[in-house]
């Protein structure tokens, strides 16, 4: 990823920032060896960020709801693959977008196999989100699925193409146009306001 | 707008983006009850299996490779689209028992509508099992796929409706 922020600390807030960071590992460990109370402090830490970058990626509730569930559930699984060599919030970014695009490209695999869609648009689907104050978050969900997915993953979480194509099992230069085309539809949209 | 005035604008309009948000419906329900049903890795176990499974896919390239003929390729083609219908069919039902599961721990001790809805539960989950039990031996079928999605589709229509009218006075 090459985004980041680092901020300065305070010696205060250095130290409050240490022990949680004790506290998460602890609880890392315990929900590891199958403590699921440790598992639950996990969740409620990092349930928001896991929710929004589903939401942001489905552009519907109910899917991001479900991957949000599939996400913590696959994440009980595998915990104990997790090395510490990065950071947990990091890896669990990771797990949320791999599972969510895994999740709607499922979606769209039913939708084509049982009712005989061969060009699913899931957003005629499902319902609209609610308002929202910050107009971006209306634009990017009127954005196409695989421009909308290329710009959530790169221009607001920091992937690399690479990272995206992988996860989005396209090609890197296809990547790259759909970011150019995400781009120049909100610009668009935005030069309306 | 030119482009630099927009990818200014743009870059504040990211910048002001909440980085979380809060669910309104408890997932953590239909979490706990699938973690009772899924088992954890350890890291003890996972590194031997992780080197079975890698050497069992080496075999499985070599002899691919060795037998070299179309008629297994394809053959063993069919067996892994089959495995994937078969693996949908699986994580379609484990699905549907999470969120019937939500459901009824959301509404236990909650006045119902009619006495026999378990009943019909019942029967509802009769079809499914029988559906389930055709679609083992045809997988691919999109019309009992169809058949699975719309008993399962009534199991939670109905659970939420004889619930419901009793719910609109509380």
């Amino acid at each position: 990823m090459n985004q980041g922020t680092v901020t300065a600390l305070s010696p205060k807030q250095a130290v409050t920032t240490s022990s949680e960071d004790e506290l998460e590992q602890a609880l890392i460990a315990a929900a590891s060896n199958g403590n699921k109370a440790a598992y639950q402090q996990l969740y409620q830490r990092y349930v928001g960020q896991v929710y929004a970058l589903a939401l942001r990626l489905t552009g519907d509730v109910s899917h991001a709801e479900d991957a949000a569930q599939e996400t913590f559930i696959q994440l009980w699984q595998s915990l104990a693959s997790f090395s510490g060599d990065a950071k947990f919030s990091t890896w669990l970014h990771r797990v949320t977008a791999n599972v969510t695009v895994s999740h709607m490209r499922k979606q769209k695999n039913w939708l084509q196999r049982t009712f005989g869609l061969e060009s699913a648009n899931e957003a005629d689907l499902v319902a609209p989100l609610p308002t929202d104050d910050n107009p971006l978050e209306q634009y990017i969900q009127r954005l196409p699925e695989r421009a909308r997915l290329v710009f959530v993953l790169h221009a607001i979480e920091g992937y690399r193409h690479e990272e995206v194509a992988e996860m989005t099992q396209m090609a890197v230069g296809s990547s790259k146009a759909q970011l150019h085309r995400a781009k120049q539809l909100l610009k668009e949209w935005m030069s309306h306001d | 707008m030119t482009n630099h005035e927009f990818e200014q604008q743009l870059q504040r309009q990211i910048d002001a983006l909440p980085r979380q948000q809060q669910p309104k419906r408890d997932l953590w329900r239909g979490i706990e009850h699938a973690l009772a049903e899924s088992p954890q890795q350890t890291k003890a176990a996972a590194s031997p299996l992780r080197w079975l499974a890698t050497a069992a896919s080496v075999c499985l390239i070599a002899v691919l490779g060795w037998f070299g003929s179309n008629h297994y390729i394809e053959q063993r083609a069919q067996q892994l689209a089959l495995a994937q219908s078969q693996q949908f069919i699986a994580a379609m039902s484990d699905n549907h028992q999470l969120q019937k599961d939500s459901l009824l721990v959301a509404l236990k001790g909650k006045p119902a509508f009619t006495d026999n809805w378990q009943q019909q539960l019942d029967e509802l989950e009769d079809a499914a099992n029988a559906i389930k039990e055709a679609l083992e031996h045809d997988p691919r079928n999109p019309t009992l796929l169809k058949m699975l999605q719309s008993v399962y589709q009534q199991q939670l229509q109905l659970i939420e409706r004889v619930h419901a009218p009793k719910l609109i006075h509380i």
